[in-house]
């Protein structure tokens, strides 16, 4: 049973020819991982799928279109979505940073602050004070709260200190049993360990789909994603 | 000392009135993007629906008839603004020049319609009597007007940080002030938002401007010219998008031109736009204004 | 560009009628107050045009250009008058000057960009425009602007049958602008200054300095603003600190809206449309009162700002790329049916 699915979607930017008929399909209550080089359109992708790049070809979530719908509806459909560059408000407190992301009429404050303790105790900071890693728990928190179809995740690990990693990783594990997730990650280690179903894109298109088991060969490693995979 | 008591409070009120003006301006200008040159309409639309309000509506100078006619000024500039914005704005959508251009002419067509209907000649405001009292404070004798004035943009001020800070919309507000794409990503249509600053934007410039027409004596097609561009000024200084940017910038200007126009006649213009200059080209986000990427 | 090749025909053309109306006594155009309207028409062409440079082929919004055309006027009458030098030695200095004033303002103001740097040029401007229209240091006769001392102006200048002079002049400035400009944007600099409008990150990546070419644009516009000055001074015979304000920069940026960016002749036919038509509006609104219109309507009617403005929202939200954009638009859907045509046959 597939949530989201995408047929033959195409975006251009500034005239370049960004995804070229990306087609898959997100199975329900797995994690995906959407791994690809750098500079593939892993993360336009995602863009694309919350209406916030323009599109082509058919996008739909649980049965239904929302290809062409303005992002705050398409989000509403049950999208929790974390950008690349995390995207938190820096001048807001922590504490407004996840309000502002409220929807549920019983957002789930405890699932949030059970998996990152740390925020709890600095709701009245600035965001923009918090360190990198706090930032992204921020980010990550703001999709948690509301009850989603999916969670749409771009490079939650990227810039992150190693012990970071670990944390994070950590609680994507803890969430990932019970959720449907698109997750972008250059980390493999993190990949195999949370990721059911990978996908593999370049220049545009999705070249490979199945099993992250297939991750364990590092010739397919290296044919498909380059050197670019990092390990730790 | 009498003088520098004198200047001082006139220099604070005059710097409200700025802060009306500005207010607006810097909230549009951070949230949307729209450099809005239709603001000095605002403020026009305002003093005529205050001076219509007061002359055909009371027909007193009640110091209640002036205060209920400033508000309603303040209502008809804010509904003006909103249907400027669903009309034009909203169709124009991310387009920031053109935004930027249609309130050019949005400003050329009202003034010319305006001044077509009503003339360019200076229409008397009624006041409530008092207005031209003074109060002493020490040996200074200060306009009681002022004081009005300073409290009118106190109440204002007052009334915009509550709504930021203690609404939902005001959240919505300040952090589409910082990432717009970010908020409509949360699921939040922004749009309500904008709508709800054009609306309080325009308020303040209506209530403004018929403080402004009582500060000059009267209401013309024409009164907004300068204030509109101290406006600019007082919202760059202050840093686009922060309110109380704008209300230190205002009190800044405010004083700063009396003052030099107190000892030097004249020139109070020049400094300010010298000062402007000087804390463009050292800070150019202004003094409170965020750092854009 | 392609665009110069269809431009050139039809400037050809209006350039031709025009010269030669006034010598052959065309109708209309001997009439020495059509002459004179014309001839400050098309200083508002030029003018525009300069600001186009700016504006749409450098991609630099600002608010304060109307300062270097009014401080072409303000040093050229200066100079006539107080200096006692005849015109066109005090023209070239005030045009000299004005070029390293406009290299000063522009390097201030280009450490800034888009909306800053449009406020800081709005500052500049608003500072001359007071320093002119409050009269510091007694050069400028305030408010009720500096006539220019008619003594020192060369004799075919002068006196309503020698108009047609006048009317040349409009014109040969406007040519000389309009070729300048059309060096400038031709040339490899000013294939720069349209890189940078279309992506400074990726222009600089070229490792060309930004901010020296953006100067250089801005340095010319201002120069070729206040060669446009001189000669409005010399035509209306006197300056004004109107010409200084930012309502004037405003109106220019109107008159490229209206005509169209970067195709330099919709600039050109932008600014003489505006010209004409806040000068010939009135006119036709008193048609308008005559016929019992009612006066909801006849009031803004007169005003040219209602009509100008309205036209102006309308192209905005309507039709991108003013005047110049409808006709190239036009005259692709024409090609395209002509090619469809000729490949059913
Ligand atoms: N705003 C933009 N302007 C121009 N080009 C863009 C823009 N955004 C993306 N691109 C281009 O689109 C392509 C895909 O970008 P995208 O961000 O989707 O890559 P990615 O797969 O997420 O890479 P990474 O792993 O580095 O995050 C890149 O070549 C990028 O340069
Ligand atoms: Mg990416």
């Amino acid at each position: 049973m597939s949530v989201l699915s995408l047929k033959d979607v195409h975006v251009y930017i500034q005239g370049s020819h960004v995804l070229r008929g990306v087609t898959f399909e997100i199975p329900s209550n797995k994690v995906t991982a959407l791994l690809g080089r750098n500079g593939v359109g892993k993360s336009t992708t995602l863009k694309a799928i919350m209406g916030l790049r323009q599109s082509t070809g058919e996008i739909t979530l649980d049965g239904k279109s929302i290809h062409g719908k303005p992002t705050y509806q398409i989000v509403r459909t049950g999208i929790g979505y974390v950008p690349e560059d995390r995207e938190i408000f820096s001048m807001l407190s922590v504490k407004d940073n996840l309000n502002i992301a409220v929807r549920d009429s019983e957002p789930n404050f405890d699932l949030v602050y059970s998996l990152f303790p740390e925020l709890k105790t600095r709701t009245a900071q600035r965001a923009g004070t918090l360190s990198g890693g706090q930032q992204q728990m921020v980010a990550i928190s703001r999709a948690l709260l509301n009850r989603n179809q999916i969670l749409l995740i771009d490079e939650p690990t990227k810039g992150l200190a190693p012990k970071l990693v670990t944390e994070v990783a950590e609680s994507l594990a803890r969430v990932a049993g019970e959720s449907t997730m698109l997750l972008v990650e250059q980390n493999l280690a993190l990949v195999k360990r949370v990721a059911e179903h990978i996908l593999i894109m370049d220049q545009g298109k999705i070249i490979f789909q199945g099993e992250p088991s297939h991750l364990e060969d590092a010739d397919f490693v290296h044919s498909m994603l380059g050197v670019g995979g990092r390990h730790n | 000392m009498d003088t520098f008591v004198l200047i001082s409070i006139t220099g604070v009120g005059l710097g409200a009135l700025y802060f009306l003006v500005a207010s607006g301006l810097s909230l549009i200008y951070g949230l949307m993007g729209v450099l809005n040159f239709a603001h000095g309409t605002f403020l026009v639309v305002g003093a005529f629906v205050g001076l219509w309000m007061s002359t055909q509506v009371f027909h007193t100078n009640s110091t209640f008839a002036f205060i209920v006619s400033m508000i309603v000024g303040g209502i008809g500039a804010g509904i003006f603004a909103l249907i400027m914005e669903q009309l034009l704005i909203t169709r124009l959508y991310n387009r920031h020049i053109d935004q930027a251009l249609v309130t050019v002419g949005v400003a050329l067509v009202v003034g010319a319609v305006l001044g077509g209907w009503f003339t360019n000649d200076l229409r008397l405001l009624p006041t409530p009597p008092w207005f031209i009292n003074t109060v002493t404070i020490g040996k200074a004798f200060i306009p009681v007007d002022r004081f009005l004035y300073i409290l009118t943009a106190l109440a204002l001020l007052g009334i915009f940080v509550g709504i930021l800070k203690f609404t939902r919309i005001g959240l919505i507000i300040r952090a589409g002030v910082e990432n717009r794409t970010m908020v409509t990503a949360l699921g939040i249509n922004v749009k309500r938002a904008f709508s709800a600053v054009f609306f309080l934007g325009g308020f303040a410039a209506g209530v403004g401007g018929v403080l402004i027409a009582a500060y000059q004596g009267g209401v013309t097609p024409l009164m907004a010219g300068s204030w509109l561009i101290y406006g600019f000024i007082v919202v760059v200084i202050g840093g686009m998008g922060s309110i109380g940017g704008s209300a230190v910038a205002a009190l800044l200007i405010g004083i700063t031109k009396q003052f030099v126009n107190y000892y030097i006649p004249g020139l109070g213009d020049f400094v300010v736009v010298i000062l402007l200059v000087a804390v463009l080209l050292v800070r150019p986000q202004g003094l409170f204004g965020k750092v854009s990427a | 560009m392609l665009r110069w090749k269809y431009s050139r025909p039809l400037l050809g053309l209006l350039i031709l009628i025009t010269a030669i109306g006034p010598a052959i006594h065309l109708g209309f155009l001997a009439e020495p107050g059509m002459q004179q309207t014309l001839a400050v028409a098309f200083l508002y062409g030029a003018l525009a045009l300069t600001y186009d440079l700016l504006f749409g082929f450098t991609g630099l919004l600002s608010f304060g250009h109307a300062v270097f055309f009014a401080s072409g006027m303000y040093l050229t009458a200066i100079f006539v008058n107080s200096a006692h030098m005849s015109l066109f030695p005090a023209a070239a200095i005030a045009i000299f000057i004005t070029s390293l004033l406009a290299t000063a303002v522009g390097a201030a103001s280009l450490r800034t960009t888009g909306i800053t740097f449009a406020m800081v040029t709005l500052a500049f401007g608003e500072a001359g425009h007071i320093i002119i229209s409050r009269n510091f240091g007694n050069f400028t006769n305030g408010e009720n602007g500096l006539a220019l001392n008619a003594d020192r102006v060369p004799s075919f200048f002068l006196g309503v049958a020698n108009t047609r002079y006048l009317f040349w002049l409009a014109l040969s400035v406007l040519a000389i602008t309009y070729f300048a400009i059309w060096w400038v944007t031709q040339s490899s600099a000013g294939k720069v200054f349209q890189a940078l409008r279309d992506n400074e990150v990726r222009a600089s990546v070229l490792g060309l300095n930004p901010f020296v070419y953006k100067l250089l644009a801005f340095m010319i516009a201002g120069t070729l603003a206040s060669i446009v000055g001189c000669a409005m001074l010399v035509i209306s015979g006197s300056a004004s600190p109107r010409f200084a304000s930012a309502e004037t920069t405003i109106a220019l940026l109107l008159m490229v809206i209206l005509g169209g960016a970067v195709t330099r002749w919709g600039a050109v036919i932008g600014g003489i449309l505006y010209s004409l038509a806040s000068t010939r509006l009135q006119d036709f609104s008193k048609i308008a009162t005559q016929h019992h219109i009612p006066k909801v309507l006849s009031g803004p009617l007169s005003e040219p700002a209602f009509t100008l403005g309205l036209i102006f929202i309308l192209i905005v939200m309507f039709a991108p790329g003013g005047l110049s954009g409808a006709y190239y638009r036009l005259r692709q859907s024409y090609f395209a049916k002509k090619s469809r045509k000729a490949e059913t046959e």
